[in-house]
This record gives C-alpha cells, structure tokens and sequence, in this order.
C-alpha cells in the first residue's frame, strides 16, 4: 500500500517542479482574470442600477460569486490537461506507462493536484494585490453546514475537472487533432458550469435541467454552496447527484482508455 | 496594386487551405458561433431580470455585443492567426522569412492567411445586428448605414493596432507565451455601453485605451443616426492607434536581431 502511494507521490513532487516553471504564466493568467473580472463588475454593477437584488441576490453576493470563481478556477479547474495527455498519446510517451506498473489515469492525477496547487498558490497573490478593492464586495455566509458541505462538492468537482479533461484528451486515440473540440466544449462548460452567469439566474425550468448536467458540478455547484445561492436540502441531493457524475464519468475514461489502447499502436524504438 | 495581388494569392491560398480540411472548418466555425451564442445568452439572462442596463434597452444591448462580435470576428479573419505567428516566429527567428520578402514587412506579416471561419462568422453577427435592428423598429438612413460600415473599419483598424502592439512586444519579451490574453481581456471590455463606465474605469477604457469607442460609435449611430462627435472619435482614435502600432512595429523591427542558430 505505502509503495504504490508513494508511486504517485513522486508523480506528485515530479508534477509540482515542472508546474514551478510555468509560475510566471499561471500569475500572469490570473491577473487577467481579476482584469476580467472588471467586465463582470461593471455589466452587474449597470444592471443592479436602481435594484436592490436580482433574483433575490444583492450585488456584492453576486459579485462574490465571481471572484469565488475565479479562486476555484485555479484551485480545482482543468487548464492544459487534454492537451498534455493527447500530447503524450500523440508522440508516444503513453508507451512506457503500458509496460511499467503504474495507472495512468492516476499519474495525470497526480499531476493534475501538484498543478492546482501551484497555481492556487500562486492566485493568492494578485488577490491579496487586489484584496483591498475587492474587500468591498465580499460577503460570504456563515453557516459551518456550508463549509463541511464544500469540502467534498469541491473534491468532487475537481475530479469532474480532471476526468472530463482526460477524456478528451484520450480522444486523440481516435482524432488527429482535438483542439477544436475542447474548445467546443469549453464554450458548454462556460455556461453551463455558471462562469457566465450564476445558474440560479436563469428561467427555472432550465435551471432544474442544468442540475443534472456534470457541468453544474465541475463550478457553479461548489461556488454557489460557498456562496451562499444554494439551500440546504438542495446540496444534499447535490452531492448525490454530483457523486454519481464522478462515478459515470470514471467508467468512461476506463472505457475510452481500454478501447483506445486497442486501437494504439506503438511505433518506433 | 501590387499589395493587393499579393494579398489575392494568400487568401486564395487559405481558401483552397479550408477546401483541403472542410472538417477543421466546420468545427471552427461552430466554435465561434458556439461563443457568440454564450454572449447572447449572458444577455438574455441579465434583462430577465432588469430592463436596463446603463440607459440601454435589451436589444440595444444586442446591437452592441453584435457590433462588437462583427469587428471581433473581421479581426480574426483577416488578421488573428497571422500576428499570433508573428510573437511565435520572432522567437524562433522564423520571422527572417518575412524580412526577406521584397514589400513592407508589416504587411507581409499581417496578410499571408485568412480564416474564412472568421469571416463566415462576421456574417452571422452582421445578421444578429439586423434582427437587433427589426425588432427595435429602427430604419436607418442608406447614409447611416454606410457610415456604420466605415466605423466598422475604423473598429477593426482600432483592434489590429492593439493586436500588433500586444504582439510586437515579443522584441523586447523573450517569452511572450499568453501575451495575446491581453488583447482578449481588452476586447471583452468593449462589449459593455460607454454609460457603464464610471470613475478610474472610465478614465483608463473610455479615455485611455481605444476599446469602448469601437462598438459604441457604430451601435450609436444606428441607434441615434448620426453624431459628429463620435465620428470624429472613432475616425480619430483609429488613426493615431494606427500611427502608435506601426511605429512600435518598426521600433522593435530594429531591435530584432534573428535567433537562428
């Protein structure tokens, strides 16, 4: 058991060294995020004119929700994962993972969490930079249900992130080229994970449908708990419905994978 | 004369380029179209909620983010692609190819390619402005309607200045990775009515940097007919965003120094 944990944990360390590299682009990503987050502040700030809450939210709760994001973004969201697996599937790194022992899936998982801790580190620091002008508009509920809730709706959607990501990326078994479909994707991801709007917003019947989509899990779900946009009975049967996504989606990242192993050939020496 | 035969053969080249991977060119136009649904949307969602949002009605906005959407999507037909090579080419001295070129680099930079996605895609928010147009009941004059279109130039000449200064600081950056998320991050800011803008906001987005004209001027002009003082802005902020961009181009040309091996 300590010997295949500390497989991965390498895997880990390893992921965390070569994520260090890239320190420059993840700050520099989230200070264009916080830039973007001032096209969020003014559209809401407009249109909060002369309205004290819009579907029962003042501005600052909604102005929360997006920074909220922002944070849960680079500390559970999926940035270049497919690209690194179809990268390995596509110039044969995947080779040595078929004859050592050791889960691919796991390894890019690995990864994936020394990744996120980097950059969740490194968001803190424009967000502190910033600290004293968002400050005004944090609100943030206090009920500890909320933060015992959050803990396992956050685990969940970065597991959602990661395999939703990995899928994709294995796609490259079958496709030359996925890029034009992550994007695709992204596009759905985008709106229906709530980073254009908070869900709640939306006509109620397209709401309810949307909370049985994965994408509600993979950031609105965990943000609008942390928020405060979310009941009680409603995250319960959340994490109900979030967990049998993390189940439905692990089993077709194993079939994908076998499947495409199948069609895998491994040239060259 | 001869620039233009020059740029005729790049576009033929790129339009026989997506006849060779129809498939890439499905995808991508879904793509864009795929993100300028989710604008709409956002839109939708806002005005089931309020009525106004700074003084504007909720197909005004439309007319907005369509304008918006034609200048963006002209940009990334004619222009997006081939800058974005340039930060890659100038750090792998790939950029030498153009410089041997006999014909001014900054245009052999800016025109080899097309994206015929981009620009089918220009048409589509060109039809999503003409609904805006319907259902506000709006009849602009044939005079108003011309001097829309040439807003839309001087919007994409706004934005190709802004695209080649973002880009020609790979001179002077040796790593430019995600420089281009500059230009997106100032796009999108333009997306948003000038009566939005308040305090240090409207000091740096109005005043300072040219985004908020650009869709502004045009969707006023449609909305209002026509107002000399958002012409003259628009026509001028054009020009001397132009000036600055070619400048800073032939600055950075005289700094670039190859990086073959």
């Amino acid at each position: 058991m300590t010997a295949v944990l500390s497989k991965y944990r390498q895997a880990f360390l390893v992921g965390l060294q070569s994520n260090l590299i890239y320190r420059w682009n993840f700050l520099a990503r989230g200070l264009f995020s916080l830039l973007r987050l001032g096209v969020s502040v003014i559209l809401w700030s407009a249109a909060y004119a002369g309205i004290a809450r819009i579907g029962g939210f003042s501005l600052d709760q909604t102005l929360t929700y997006f920074i909220t994001l922002i944070l849960l973004q680079f500390f559970i969201g999926a940035f270049n994962e497919d690209y690194q697996i179809s990268e390995d599937i596509r110039n044969g790194l995947i080779n040595q993972f078929l004859t050592k022992p050791i889960n691919y899936f796991l390894y890019r998982f690995s990864v994936f969490a020394a990744a996120r801790m980097v950059s969740g580190a490194l968001i803190v620091i424009p967000v502190a930079l910033f600290l004293p002008i968002l400050r005004g508009w944090l609100t943030f509920p206090h009920d500890a249900w909320r933060f015992a809730c959050a803990i396992p709706a956050l685990t969940m959607a970065a597991l959602i992130q990661f395999t939703i990501a990995y899928c994709f990326g294995l796609l490259t078994f079958w496709l030359l080229e996925i890029q034009g479909f992550v994007i695709l994707s992204m596009a759905v991801e985008t709106v229906l994970g709530g980073q254009m709007f908070p869900l709640d917003l939306m006509p109620p019947a397209i709401y309810r449908a949307s909370q049985f989509l994965p994408f509600f899990y993979q950031m609105y779900f965990p943000a609008a708990i942390l928020t405060g946009r979310i009941a009680f009975p409603s995250v319960v049967q959340g994490l109900g419905i979030q967990l049998a996504w993390v189940v439905i989606l692990l089993i077709v990242a194993e079939f994908l994978w076998r499947r495409g192993l199948r069609r895998h050939t491994a040239v060259g020496g | 004369m001869n620039y233009f035969r020059i740029w005729l053969a790049g576009a033929r080249y790129s339009l026989v380029r997506t006849l060779m991977f129809r498939g890439d060119f499905f995808v991508w136009s879904l793509v864009e179209l795929l993100w300028m649904t989710v604008n709409l949307l956002l839109i939708a969602v806002i005005y089931r909620h309020t009525a106004s949002v700074a003084g504007w009605n909720e197909y005004e906005m439309v007319l907005l983010v369509g304008t918006g959407m034609i200048v963006q999507r002209l940009v990334t037909g004619f222009f997006w692609s081939n800058l974005f090579e340039l930060g890659r080419n100038v750090r792998t001295g790939a950029f030498d190819f153009y410089l041997s070129q006999p014909g001014n680099p900054l245009f052999m930079v800016s025109t080899r390619k097309l994206d015929p996605d981009g620009l089918v895609n220009s048409v589509v928010a060109l039809g999503i402005v003409i609904y805006a147009v319907h259902r506000l009941g709006l009849h602009p004059s044939v005079l108003d309607a011309a001097l829309y279109c040439g807003m839309i130039v001087a919007g994409v000449v706004i934005h190709y200045g802004i695209l080649v200064l973002t880009m020609a600081s790979t001179f002077w950056l040796t790593s430019s990775n995600g420089i281009e998320g500059t230009y997106f991050t100032l796009v999108d800011f333009s997306r948003l009515p000038r009566e939005a803008f308040k305090g240090l906001a409207g000091v740096v987005f109005v005043w300072l940097l040219p985004v908020v004209v650009v869709s502004n001027a045009p969707a006023r002009t449609l909305l209002h007919g026509f107002q000399p003082l958002w012409t003259l802005w628009i026509a001028g902020v054009a020009v001397l965003w132009l000036i600055i961009a070619v400048a800073v181009f032939n600055l950075g040309l005289r700094r670039y120094s190859s990086a073959s091996s």
